[in-house]
């Protein structure tokens, strides 16, 4: 399996709105979803992903329903609102930002 | 908008949001089941690991709980929930909490209010702290109030740094008749510039301006309470007619509901202007008299100017005005001497009630935050011993990773809860406390001076006191029951040194500010004894006292003397009378205080400022003989009249001064008045128990022009039988000798007496309360320790009580435990009592500050208290059962 990075807030916070932005998803979905989008690198636990998800749903960034599942379980699905699609949009500016000179940085020392 | 909506729903649909949450993460249970079986996993083994996967259920519901809004209020809620139930599972401790920290917050509270009312209150006006007051004297003496009217007009015109002046002189009581009803009230003249200086607007109709002001001009403004009370709030009371003392006025307007006059403590039913004066009084016109003192005045800053500089400026003109009125030598030094002094006018009027009791009330919330401090303290050792009983508890929450503030915070939470029931239940306390002290104070006044409010100022005190109280008391135990040492101790018997120490301080401090407490109880006892046992010079059993007004009947001139004598006669053959007399100052005076010169004793004259400085009075024939007062010579008789040759009778003390026997000698008193004595009455305290006898002379009311003394004398009858029955026959013949007369001020001497012992006795009175409940609630305190340290020493009293030793050495073992403690306490408290009766002193009469008879008691009656608290657990300890003690380790 491959190596599990840490989860900054942030980090988490962009990968959850982005998973969701992808589609309405619960939450053992989204943790899937953001695994797969990330090949693995990423694992969200439970413990991690449920505080997350209230705490976005409390900024009026993600907006949760109850809804059923494919395999037709009660599941509560979470989407991304204008607000939520807007914020996505500054986080991956100021991730790609950080990105770039990030790889300045390392690139400079080498 | 969307945090709003969801604090809301988080807060008042709790229990919905709690299930979702409960659903959510029973789905995400499920959906991994699924998922496991999916993949090839039999139903259980995907079972565990879908548990191993999700967690600890409990704790990610906890994170979800943190970040939703309104969290901290959850925990809160939280908190009080248990905090309620934890409280009423022991309804004994939270009923005496709640009950000993309501008396204290609601007797603080309740002096506060009047603290606030009559010391700290600014006139409710504009710009009160523009407001100056006018007063003179010789620099470093004390100041009269009083200023002549000429003094008065000169600052009203000429002065540059005032904006406005006024004058007011109260003038008592007013029969106000309308439509021919007579009725009493309390009336004051002002002078025209009197609202418009304030700054008062009318509540109806207008107030009074300069042009009122004049001679010849009948108008008069009513009070907001008095139109309520009299006039029922009627609007068409404006321009109506009514009778002041038989004279025609109008009604012009009326003052606003806030505004109680500029002399805190005396409010005035209706203002007439100054100059109304010479039609209502019958003396004789003060206008132009430049040393004639009667008008309080009032000014009102320019903005821009300071109290310094118009005290300068007013000063060139006092002293201008004083000089060129001074006829006669007395009045030229006087003009020399006197200077004028401004002081800040916010809180108005120089007042009585004010000089009376603001050192008084002052001492009293000091007094008053001892004792709550001691409630405080006393509640926080009862939360300490109950701490310890959910020390287990505690060390176990703090072991599994709870946060130590967390725990704090719900410890201060059950504290508010009980310093929000108990400030409540105080605040009660003090709406009705203010009320009945204030009835206390001023027990022969037919009304209220004060209006007291329910107002935020009082809440707000009443809440901050609280919210102080109970961090006082609930943080000591939360932050003690939560330390890690506590922790560590947990598992110790006996409990840790640390604690114990701490209790012990604890309640050696409560013994010590109830021993205080009760020492100023006894100081305060003590005074009463003594003022009381004064012998005052005259017998005060059986002396029933009353006051008509025939001015108020309309009478004036000669018709004056002549009622009151005709009632006289009237009373000498009312039954139960056995003599009857009048006087103008009474023997224990609310009122009057007259004051002279004597300036020639037989054929010694004496020297302009060696006069013998005198009280007087004016009696009928029969004063001395119905006050029980010894005379030598003779009495006064009727046929001392206007046209008979003047006569005085001296009191012995007066008749020192003179050379041999003064009976016969001519005495001169005043500027005019030359005597010939005629008797000496033996020494009797004028006008107050607590005065020192003084030089008193005497002279026969029919012999007084009448302006000078008729202002409501008092009539005294010795009688037998019962003081009620007398009262019956009393009415009859006063409405026998003039039908428009009503007697008031009705008191037997004693009860004058007490009266005028009002600030004592409510000393005494809040004093000796406090003091027992401050000792009520020191022995608590020690019981409490005493009991919780008998239930730690258990197993070591079940040893020792099996090894043989006796019950009573036992019980001695416990009370020696609390005997340390109480007496530290009590040593301490001594030495403060020291210090708080040297604070004391200026209240103190006849007692010393170190009066062995009040330290003795006080310390005594505490000690008893103390041991009777140490012997109750000390019983129980040498019950213990050997067995039961041995089985319990």
């Amino acid at each position: 399996v491959s190596q599990k990075a840490d989860l900054l807030q942030g980090t988490l916070d962009l990968l959850i709105l982005k998973s969701v932005a992808l589609g309405p998803n619960h939450g053992l979905g989204i943790s899937r979803r953001i695994a797969q989008i990330t090949q693995g690198t990423f694992d969200v636990k439970p413990g991690s992903l449920f505080p997350a998800l209230h705490r976005l749903e409390e900024r009026g960034w993600l907006a949760s329903s109850w809804g059923e599942s494919e395999s037709n379980r009660r599941a509560k699905y979470y989407r991304i609102t204008k607000t939520g699609q807007r914020q996505l949009e500054v986080e991956v500016r100021a991730w790609q930002r950080t990105v770039l000179a990030m790889g300045r940085a390392i690139d400079s020392t080498s | 908008m969307s945090r709003l909506r969801s604090l809301w729903r988080n807060l008042v649909h709790h229990n919905r949001v709690e299930r979702d949450l409960d659903d959510e993460v029973r789905a995400m249970f499920a959906l991994l089941v699924e998922e496991k079986v999916g993949a090839g996993m039999s139903e259980a083994q995907a079972r565990r690991a879908a548990t191993i996967e999700l967690g600890r259920v409990e704790s990610i519901k906890e994170q979800v709980r943190e970040v939703r809004a309104g969290a901290r209020w959850d925990t809160f809620r939280l908190d009080l929930r248990h905090s309620v139930r934890l409280l009423a599972r022991s309804p004994a401790f939270t009923a005496f909490a709640v009950a000993s920290l309501a008396l204290g917050i609601g007797a603080t509270g309740a002096i506060f209010t009047l603290f606030d009312n009559i010391v700290l209150r600014k006139l409710p006006v504009e710009e009160p702290d523009r407001l100056v007051v006018a007063s003179f004297g010789r620099p470093g003496r004390n100041h009269n109030y009083s200023l002549p009217y000429p003094q008065f007009e000169a600052i009203r015109t000429r002065s540059q740094t005032l904006s406005g002046a006024l004058a007011t002189n109260p003038f008592g009581r007013v029969n106000v008749g309308i439509r021919g009803e007579p009725g009493t009230a309390e009336g004051i003249y002002v002078s025209g510039g009197y609202y418009a200086t304030l700054g008062v607007s009318p509540a109806r109709g207008r107030l009074f301006e300069e042009t009122d002001d004049r001679p010849g001009q009948a108008v008069a403004v009513l009070s907001y309470g008095y139109w309520q009370r009299r006039f029922g709030g009627r609007e068409d009371i404006l321009g109506s007619a009514i009778t002041l003392n038989e004279l025609p006025f109008t009604i012009v307007g009326v003052e606003p509901a806030s505004f109680h006059g500029t002399e805190v403590g005396r409010p005035y039913d209706l203002a007439v202007p100054l100059r109304a004066r010479d039609a209502l009084d019958e003396g004789s016109p003060l206008w132009d008299q430049a040393f004639a003192t009667w008008i309080y005045v009032m000014g009102r800053l320019r903005p821009g100017a300071t109290i310094e500089q118009a005290e300068q400026e007013l000063n060139v003109i006092f002293r201008q005005v004083h000089s060129d009125g001074a006829r006669t030598p007395n009045e030229v030094r006087l003009a020399r001497e006197m200077t004028l002094r401004l002081q800040p006018g916010s809180r108005g009027a120089a007042s009585d009630l004010r000089n009376q009791y603001e050192r008084w009330l002052g001492m009293m919330l000091g007094l008053l935050a001892a004792v709550l401090l001691l409630a405080s303290l006393n509640i926080a050792t009862l939360l300490l011993s109950r701490a310890d009983v959910r020390q287990r508890e505690i060390a176990t929450r703090l072991a599994l990773g709870a946060g130590r503030w967390r725990l704090v915070r719900q410890f201060l939470t059950e504290s508010l809860v009980l310093a929000t029931l108990a400030g409540a239940l105080g605040l009660a306390i003090s709406v009705w406390g203010s009320r009945t002290l204030l009835r206390m104070a001023v027990p022969s006044a037919p009304q209220l001076p004060l209006e007291l409010a329910f107002d935020l100022r009082m809440m707000l005190f009443t809440a901050a006191v609280s919210l102080g109280t109970c961090l006082l008391f609930g943080l000591i135990p939360a932050i003690r029951a939560t330390s890690p040492r506590a922790l560590v101790s947990a598992r110790q018997v006996g409990g840790s040194r640390q604690r114990r120490r701490l209790d012990r301080v604890l309640v050696g401090a409560q013994v010590a500010l109830s021993l205080v407490l009760l020492v100023v109880a006894g100081l305060f006892l003590r005074t009463l004894g003594t003022v009381w046992a004064q012998d005052p010079g005259y017998d005060r059993r059986n002396v029933l006292m009353f006051s008509v007004d025939a001015r108020l009947a309309g009478k004036r001139g000669p018709a004056l003397p002549a009622t009151y004598r005709r009632l006289l006669d009237e009373l000498r053959t009312a039954p139960g009378a056995r003599a009857v007399s009048m006087s103008a100052v009474r023997p224990v005076s609310d009122s009057y205080y007259f004051v002279s010169v004597v300036s020639k004793l037989g054929d010694k004259a004496l020297p302009n400022d060696q006069g013998v400085r005198v009280a007087f009075n004016v009696v009928a024939p029969g004063y001395f003989g119905v006050l029980g007062i010894p005379l030598a010579g003779r009495d006064f008789a009727d046929r001392d009249s206007l046209d008979a040759p003047r006569v005085a009778i001296i009191s012995a003390r007066l008749a020192r001064h003179f050379a041999g026997n003064p009976i016969g000698q001519q005495l001169e008193m005043g500027r005019d008045g030359t005597y010939e004595v005629v008797g000496v009455a033996g020494d009797s305290r004028y006008a107050r128990v607590k005065d020192s006898p003084r030089e008193v002379v005497y002279l026969p009311i029919f012999q007084t022009q009448p302006r000078h003394i008729f202002y409501a004398p008092t009539f005294e009858i010795r009688y037998t039988g019962s003081a009620s029955d007398l009262m019956a026959s009393i009415q009859a013949a006063v409405s026998r000798t003039e039908p428009a007369l009503a007697p008031f001020r009705v008191r037997t001497l004693e009860e004058q007496t007490q009266d005028s012992l009002s600030r004592e006795r409510l000393i005494a009175f809040l004093t000796s309360y406090f003091g027992a409940f401050a000792g009520l609630l020191a022995c608590i305190g020690l019981y409490g320790l005493m009991s919780y340290r008998v239930t730690q020493r258990t197993p070591e009293m079940g040893l020792r009580l099996a090894l043989g030793a006796q019950p009573s050495a036992v019980r001695w073992l416990v009370v020696r435990d609390a005997t340390a403690t109480v007496l530290v306490g009590a040593a301490a408290g001594l030495v403060c009592s020291f210090l708080a009766a040297r604070m004391v002193q200026s209240q103190l009469f006849g007692v010393k500050t170190h009066d062995p008879i009040a330290l003795a008691g006080a310390t005594v009656l505490l000690l008893m208290m103390a041991v009777a608290a140490a012997y109750l657990p000390a019983r129980r300890a040498s019950r213990t059962d050997p067995l039961t003690a041995l089985r319990h380790e």
